[in-house]
């Protein structure tokens, strides 16, 4: 007769997406931005579901005059239909602090039997905060799932506020710019897989914490993803060797 | 770019070349890829993250030495350093075999106790082999290893990380399957893996982590020091004699509270010998893999087949020999006694007179007489038997004989000799 046993308790690791939903992230920027979580959803699910620590919820919240959650409760990434968000209005970025740190709490969103692991956040945006980010910030900092999270940051464009940016994360190393739609679409991918491998699994016995590892890998991956100058076109000819018939005499 | 695609050549360091079919899988280090060689279709895990020569060299190395033993995929050939980065060549994963994660989540199922204790004694075979060597494993956890549902064989993956013993592979590995050193700080080495050894025969057996309990799951962030804690600084075996804090929670960890009392005596002591605060502070003291291995043989013993219902119990559990699929009691009407082992005598029950996991006798019931108990060969040799007036017969394959105490039983080629008793 087999041996039934019921699947082992794991955790939950929650990975949140703050998206800038600003007028300014108007046509390609926000049209990157649905089509890359979009996409990743299945691949953040595949691996939630073949792992034994944790499993995967995802739960956005859009902030742009007022901020507003997409679902009211994090959901499986299986169960998570992408609805596209559209832009409009300011970027009330201190709202959007002050709003995760309402749901960051035993009384919101982080209750479950079965516990947690320290959520994942990625925040995106392409402008600067148009509230009092400062005291929202605050706010936020005096939370402890936040603090003992991976805050990553994506930097759309060249009007994104950065130092604001690294302020989230904690580490101006946590915030990863992007300039061009394409690169936009991967950096998101790039950032939601490794934050979800990284965040769901156990934590290794390195001396860098869950978030350096994040951000490492991230680095890595931006780096293999280059394209060589050579594919990008430039080609540089080396001259003839020219043989100078010296062991000649 | 350090993916590849499709159609490219990757060359071998000895001469072959492998052309990339398709992808398999991704993980945090690489990729594996399918690969067509001049010796067919093999795996190439891609390293995505570019490990150092070190790692490279210690690679050829390990290929150059060859497996440890037939449980490991082992890596067979390196490619050269091209593309940015490199890879090895490996046997494909053959139909049928799973990842133990996927037991962990109930997706597979052991078809049998019996397949559990065949994959727990072929785990050990595989790291004794591994440590003769002088080698160490370095990153134990429930994603190396592939069983056979049916018949519990193993393989051993993911054997890149695999350094000599007291060399540090860079390879960091889950707190949850860490020795407590190792989460507090020290390098890994062979005893470590002893450590890690230990927790997944524990998930082999009772299906629940060996330090997850009431203290663990009252937690409700596990961030990462808390994980020092509970794995490292302060952590406490669920089933701990001396302190119950820790205990499994009813329905959290159901399989451990249903398998724990049914286990037989010798592997509860083990574990909670293995796992107390002694061995844990003591990484030399920790059993071998061989001890470990006479552990699991004694679990095997202790497997009988129910008279009842013909399912499998174990017994010397907690309420002796009490079924625990059907919950009647039964006796053992006789043993056979090999040294210091005891094997049961019930009706249809097999035996294993050596360590491999082929049967060597079945217990079968007289057709003529009911009450008759006869122990069939079913070994490819003969066995000899004197009886207690000095006589002596021979009980050749197929053939059988009578279950009658007294009966010295020599089994031919395990130099083994069993007394009824
Ligand atoms: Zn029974």
């Amino acid at each position: 007769m087999p041996v039934f046993n019921e699947p082992m308790p794991r955790r939950t690791m929650v990975l949140f997406f703050l998206v800038d939903a600003s007028s300014s992230m108007e046509g390609g920027k926000i049209g990157a931005v649905n089509d890359a979580i979009r996409n990743v959803l299945p691949m953040v699910n595949d691996i939630s579901v073949n792992n034994n620590d944790a499993e995967i919820r995802v739960a956005v919240l859009k902030f742009s005059s007022g901020v507003e959650w997409v679902y009211s409760e994090p959901k499986l990434a299986s169960d998570f239909e992408w609805l596209d968000i559209q832009a409009a209005g300011l970027t009330d970025m201190g709202e959007a602090c002050r709003e995760l740190s309402r749901k960051l709490s035993r009384s919101a969103f982080m209750k479950s039997e079965g516990g947690f692991f320290a959520p994942a956040v990625i925040l995106l945006s392409d402008g600067h905060p148009t509230d009092d980010f400062a005291a929202g910030l605050n706010s936020l900092k005096r939370n402890k799932w936040f603090m003992k999270g991976i805050r990553v940051a994506i930097a759309i464009g060249n009007d994104a506020d950065k130092d604001a940016l690294a302020q989230f994360c904690l580490d101006k190393e946590g915030v990863f710019d992007v300039h061009d739609i394409e690169s936009l679409r991967k950096v998101i991918r790039l950032v939601a897989l490794t934050t979800s491998q990284i965040g769901s699994t156990s934590a290794t016995t390195a001396d860098t914490t869950k978030q350096g590892q994040v951000i490492a890998a991230v680095k890595q991956g931006i780096e293999n993803n280059k394209p060589s100058s050579v594919e990008e076109g430039k080609l540089e000819p080396a001259e003839p060797k020219k043989d100078n018939w010296t062991d000649w005499d | 770019m350090l993916e590849l695609k499709k159609g490219m050549t990757v060359h071998l360091t000895d001469g072959g070349t492998a052309v990339v079919e398709k992808e398999l899988g991704r993980g945090g280090q690489g990729i594996v890829y399918a690969v067509k060689t001049d010796s067919g279709m093999m795996a190439l895990k891609w390293y995505t993250d570019r490990p150092d020569d070190r790692f490279y060299d210690n690679l050829a190395e390990n290929i150059k030495n060859g497996a440890p033993s037939d449980v490991f995929l082992w890596p067979l050939h390196i490619t050269r350093k091209e593309y940015g980065s490199f890879g090895y060549i490996m046997k494909l994963r053959p139909e049928g075999y799973y990842e133990f994660t996927g037991f962990l989540r109930a997706k597979y199922r052991f078809e049998s106790y019996h397949a559990i204790t065949v994959a727990a004694m072929e785990i050990c075979e595989g790291f004794k082999a591994l440590h003769a060597q002088g080698l160490s494993y370095q990153d134990l956890n429930d994603g190396n290893f592939f069983i056979e549902p049916k018949t519990g064989h193993v393989l051993i993956v993911d054997n890149d990380n695999v350094f000599p013993h007291g060399e540090k592979s860079g390879i960091k590995g889950k707190m949850r399957y860490m020795a407590p050193e190792v989460v507090t700080g020290q390098n890994p080495n062979a005893h470590s893996d002893k450590f890690s050894l230990a927790v997944i025969l524990f998930l082999l057996f009772c299906g629940n982590h060996p330090f997850e309990g009431a203290r663990v799951a009252s937690c409700p962030c596990m961030e990462e020091d808390a994980e020092r804690r509970f794995y490292g600084s302060e952590i406490l075996f669920i089933c701990d004699p001396d302190d119950s804090s820790n205990r499994p929670v009813r329905g959290v960890h159901p399989n451990v509270i249903r398998h724990w009392p049914n286990l037989p005596g010798i592997l509860r002591r083990t574990f909670i010998t293995e796992f107390g605060k002694d061995r844990l502070l003591n990484p030399t003291r920790r059993l071998t893999e061989l001890q470990w291995q006479s552990v699991i043989m004694a679990v095997r013993d202790n497997l009988v087949i129910c008279p009842h219902c013909g399912e499998e119990t174990y017994i010397d559990g907690a309420s002796g020999c009490r079924c625990m699929n059907c919950r009647h009691s039964f006796d053992i009407p006789s043993i056979l006694q090999i040294e210091k082992r005891s094997l049961a005598l019930t009706k249809g029950n097999l035996l294993y007179i050596d360590r491999d996991e082929v049967p060597d006798v079945e217990v079968i019931q007289d057709k003529s007489d009911k009450s008759m108990l006869l122990l069939k060969n079913i070994s490819g040799t003969k066995w000899s038997v004197d009886t207690p007036s000095g006589r002596t017969k021979i009980v050749s394959p197929g053939e059988v004989m009578p279950v009658k105490k007294g009966l010295i039983v020599t089994f031919g080629s395990f130099n083994k000799k069993g007394t009824i008793l």
